[in-house]
């Protein structure tokens, strides 16, 4: 038994390697031995786990994965328990269909992080890529719950199909974001990227740092949102992002929509105080 | 024992097992917080009269609520789940939903009996409510004409609550005994996990089970302590006490009655004040015994 189990890339990766399944709850029951022959994903060949990283540590929930992991994808993925620390830049589908404990990325993320994740919380220091919180290719439900946290900016379609589950992105966001949600909530602290909620059925955008809202929402008032405020609050205390007083307890405009659909999703535009 | 020339009696105080939930009122200020709790727990002095107790147990400040406002936290106690269950529904929805400004919040999170107050209360939206989970819990936005009103869906209960701990006391004047019952308030204010929910957190009419002339009674007028009737009927006062207030606490828990009974007590010790006892029924109904001399000498028991 040790403290915490570390994974380190023993050198760089010339193609990409998929870790689909090397999660912390599996871990946490197994030996160094046991967690070096787990299996990984080379293209279509099967090979070990300690093939490519060097492991110390067994029988901990507790994981920590280091060096250029921009092409190991997979990181976390299906997790539904215990504690990832993934130190560097890593790749696609980090933490996607995970369902219970936490990932804490110390860099930036490929695409289709927290993919149809339905539990536990994703947490990014730096950036995403496209489809964060979305849903799998073909699946009619993207994030059914947990919580995703990106420090930095996102690309498209983060949040689209979203079903449950919060979504925070401190920078911007791309295009779509939260197409097609069913319901959950997209926080944008910077500026919120084209066509936002396009589709959407249910589902809040909370939009801090600018939005051009799309003309199929109507403006319905402006007001203090009550669960903005706990939402902030929870955010800056759980995570300690720094979000000012002005935007937590200010007033926001209250947009419903999208027309095209349920109606009955809504656009929260910060008014400013 | 003799607290500054006050007789603390070699008596105890019996007390129940209630249930009790906990609400968080946070509001835009602290005066529309305090306008809602006071309304909450309006008429909930006796379950036996009131179906459930009710009162403020402490003002928060922002740090302390889960929306960084002025808050106030109220303790509700009944004798079954149902019950509390009901008595939430009917003051969150009578007082808190229709008072501007607030939110209203489970103050037990970390219990695992919970009732679905908020569940019950979100049809007033009509299906315009909308749902929103945050850190695990699920909250319903109600729409209202001023805004949205915010309520969290569960609250927890305690089910190991206590009611009607007392202490009473005996003082040579009217005066003496509402000073002496005022500082027992404001040091028992101070404890958390326990409320006061008389008037002021003091009672002036203590009362026995049942009565000696009219059966259908509950509960009548406690005469052995009455100090007009010290001649006509069995009194219990001595010679000199003129008047008598008795403190009622309901409690999370046994050391938080313990604390809060300790502290009243050695503030009720004042000038013109000329003994401390406490009600009880024998010892035979209520499970919890709070032992006046063995609380101010060791701190307490149950």
């Amino acid at each position: 038994v040790s403290d915490a189990v570390a994974l380190a890339l023993r050198a760089p990766l010339q193609a990409a390697i998929e870790l689909d399944g090397i999660t912390a709850d599996r871990i946490a029951g197994l030996a160094e031995l046991e967690i070096a022959s787990l299996p990984v994903w080379v293209g279509a060949r099967q090979a070990e786990l300690g093939e490519f990283f060097s492991v110390r540590g067994g029988r901990s929930a507790r994981v920590r994965v280091e060096g250029a992991l921009t092409n190991v994808h997979g990181l976390g993925a299906g997790m539904a328990g215990g504690e990832m620390h993934i130190d560097g830049d890593a790749g696609r589908r980090v933490a996607s269909r995970m369902t219970g404990g936490s990932v804490e990325v110390h860099g930036s993320v490929g695409d289709e992080a927290g993919m149809a994740m339905a539990g536990g919380t994703l947490r990014i220091t730096g950036y995403a890529g496209d489809r964060v919180g979305a849903a799998e290719a073909g699946a009619s439900k993207g994030m059914t719950g947990g919580e995703i946290i990106v420090g930095g900016s996102v690309g498209s379609e983060a949040a689209a199909r979203a079903r449950r589950g919060l979504v925070v992105v401190a920078g911007d966001t791309g295009d779509y974001a939260a197409r097609a949600m069913i319901a959950g909530t997209l926080v944008v602290l910077g500026r919120t990227g084209g066509e936002p909620g396009r589709a959407s059925k249910r589902g809040s955008i909370i939009a801090v740092g600018g939005i051009v809202v799309p003309i199929t929402y109507w403006h319905a008032c402006t007001f203090e949102p009550p669960h903005v405020r706990l939402i902030m609050t929870y955010l800056r205390r759980r995570y300690g992002l720094a979000i000012d007083d002005r935007v937590a307890g200010g007033r926001y405009r209250r947009h419903c929509g999208e027309a095209g659909a349920h109606g009955r999703g809504e656009i929260l535009e910060w008014a400013g105080q | 024992v003799n607290r500054r020339g006050v007789l603390i009696e070699d008596t105890f105080a019996e007390a129940f097992t209630m249930r009790a939930a906990r609400i968080v009122v946070t509001a835009k200020n602290d005066r529309w917080a305090r306008e809602a709790a006071l309304k909450f727990s309006g008429f909930a002095t006796s379950v036996i009269a009131c179906k459930c107790e009710a009162a403020i147990e402490r003002t928060l400040t922002p740090a302390e609520t889960p929306d960084a406002r002025p808050g106030v936290s109220i303790l509700l106690f009944t004798m079954d789940t149902d019950s509390l269950g009901k008595r939430l529904i009917e003051r969150i929805g009578q007082t808190i939903l229709t008072c501007p400004t607030t939110s209203c919040f489970d103050g037990l999170p970390e219990s695992t009996v919970r009732v679905p107050a908020g569940r019950a209360l979100r049809v007033f939206g009509d299906k315009f409510q909308i749902s929103k989970v945050v850190a695990g819990q699920r909250y319903w936005r109600v729409p209202v004409m001023e805004g949205e009103f915010l309520l969290q869906e569960t609250f927890g209960i305690e089910k190991q609550g206590i009611g009607g701990g007392n202490f009473l006391i005996l003082a040579e004047d009217a005066d003496s005994a509402l000073a002496a019952a005022e500082a027992a308030v404001a040091a028992i204010a101070a404890v958390p996990g326990v409320i006061l929910p008389f008037p002021g957190g003091i009672a002036r009419s203590g009362s026995k089970i049942g009565s000696r002339s009219y059966t259908s009674l509950v509960a009548s007028t406690n005469d052995a302590y009455c100090p007009t009737l010290r001649l006509t009927t069995a009194s219990a006062l001595q010679e000199g006490v003129n008047s008598v207030l008795e403190l009622v606490l309901d409690g999370l828990d046994a050391a938080a009655m313990n604390t809060a009974m300790r502290v009243g007590i050695d503030a009720a010790c004042r000038p013109g004040v000329r003994s401390i006892t406490a009600g009880n029924y024998g010892g035979h109904l209520g499970p919890h015994h709070f032992h006046l001399r063995q609380i101010m000498t060791e701190g307490g028991a149950s």
